[in-house]
């Protein structure tokens, strides 16, 4: 049967209508339900998108990019009437599409069988990423952690030690805990603070908290033998956050949008650079230096 | 000349910088500062289309007090850098 289902994530509201049988595969939905029913309009947090989750394949459309990413494929595009696609890919398989609508407030992901819970994770990342981009959101490839009730993002390309150095700082430093180890969200607030968001997306570390914290400071990893951090500030603070958000830049709307967060992040949140070992001694003077 | 599709001047705390954004240009991977100047011929450059040297060095001098000489050389300068970093074709 289906049926539509609400969730906040960043404190925006997501609808997925899909059959019953995918609900075994949204487990990591659960913490981010939301009951709206007996809400008004003004009671909820207002519709980012809706998806509609459906089997079947499309027909052809234009290919515009494709990117690639442990083992995975991801093709966007637009059909013919200029709506957005992105196909999925998995060693070589297609395992859905997703056509949007030119402002992402609806999708609607076509499945084809194959790798079924990705298609439906990376079709709600996309339209979350997409969809808020100019509400001052974006979805971060980032770990997070939190301490004394201030969260801090840990950055760095893929295979550079952000979980392992979010597990450093568990072990380590006493209080903290982790918020999502792979895509935290982020939202700048009108009066300029910055909160960071847990979501149901967290890589391969089972961590669906619905939980959030103003964001502390932000920290870009580089491996190296030896353990040395530095403040970042102005245009360097913001080519150091820039890579580490999921966007497509080239529909100048989102980038216009992503670009004010951005820099609203730059300006306003401490962000650092950590040539780092994966030792104890590394989270500890990261600690040191970026919490008050 | 003119400026290669998907570079966009941005303000970026506080400074003028070039980024790559389009389909033609994602895989830029670098930020170009620009000087108050060098941004004013950006935006000169963008709004133009196709642009010479001259073109742009004789802009320069109706909007500022430079003398011919100055400009073309200024301009001559930008140019070589923007062709240098392959923002310009």
């Amino acid at each position: 049967m289906t049926e539509t289902r609400y969730y906040t994530v960043a404190e925006h509201l997501l609808g997925v209508k899909a059959d019953d049988i995918f609900l075994p595969l949204m487990q990591n939905y659960e913490p981010f339900r939301h009951d709206i029913s007996g809400k008004t309009d003004v009671e909820r947090p207002p519709l980012l998108f809706t998806l509609t989750v459906t089997e079947g394949r499309i027909t052809d459309y234009i290919e515009e990019y494709s990117q690639e990413d442990e083992g995975q494929d991801t093709i966007c595009g637009h059909t013919a009437g200029n709506d957005p696609v992105f196909e999925f890919r998995w060693d070589g398989k297609t395992a859905g599409w997703l056509v949007c609508t030119p402002d992402y407030r609806q999708g609607t992901l076509h499945l084809s069988g194959h790798d079924t819970k990705a298609a439906l994770d990376n079709s709600l990342m996309i339209l979350f990423a997409m969809a808020s981009s100019c509400t001052g959101t974006a979805l971060f490839h980032a770990a997070a952690v939190s301490l004394d009730g201030r969260g801090y993002m840990f950055l760095g390309k893929s295979g550079t030690g952000k979980s392992t150095h979010a597990s450093l700082w568990l072990k380590n430093i006493p209080g903290s805990g982790l918020m999502n180890d792979d895509n935290p969200a982020v939202r700048v607030k009108p009066d300029g603070t910055a909160v960071v968001y847990g979501t149901p997306w967290s890589g391969k570390t089972p961590c669906y908290r619905n939980v959030s914290a103003p964001l502390g400071g932000i920290v870009l990893l580089s491996q190296a033998p030896y353990n040395s951090i530095t403040r970042l500030k102005g245009i360097g603070a913001y080519a150091a956050v820039v890579p580490s958000i999921s966007g497509k830049r080239w529909d100048s709307r989102i980038a216009d949008g992503l670009h004010d967060t951005e820099n609203a992040l730059a300006t306003s949140i401490p962000v650092w650079h950590l040539d780092c070992l994966p030792d104890a001694e590394a989270a500890r003077l990261c600690k040191e230096t970026i919490t008050v | 000349m003119k400026i290669k599709k998907g570079f966009v001047l941005r303000q970026v705390c506080g400074e003028n910088v070039i980024v790559g954004e389009g389909l033609d240009a994602i895989n830029f991977g670098r930020m170009l500062c620009l000087n108050e100047t060098a941004a004013w011929l950006w935006k000169k450059a963008q709004d133009t289309g196709d642009f010479t040297v001259e073109s742009l060095a004789n802009a320069l001098c109706e909007e500022f007090e430079v003398t011919p000489e100055q400009a073309l050389t200024d301009v001559k300068d930008t140019i070589d850098s923007w062709t240098d970093i392959g923002v310009i074709e």
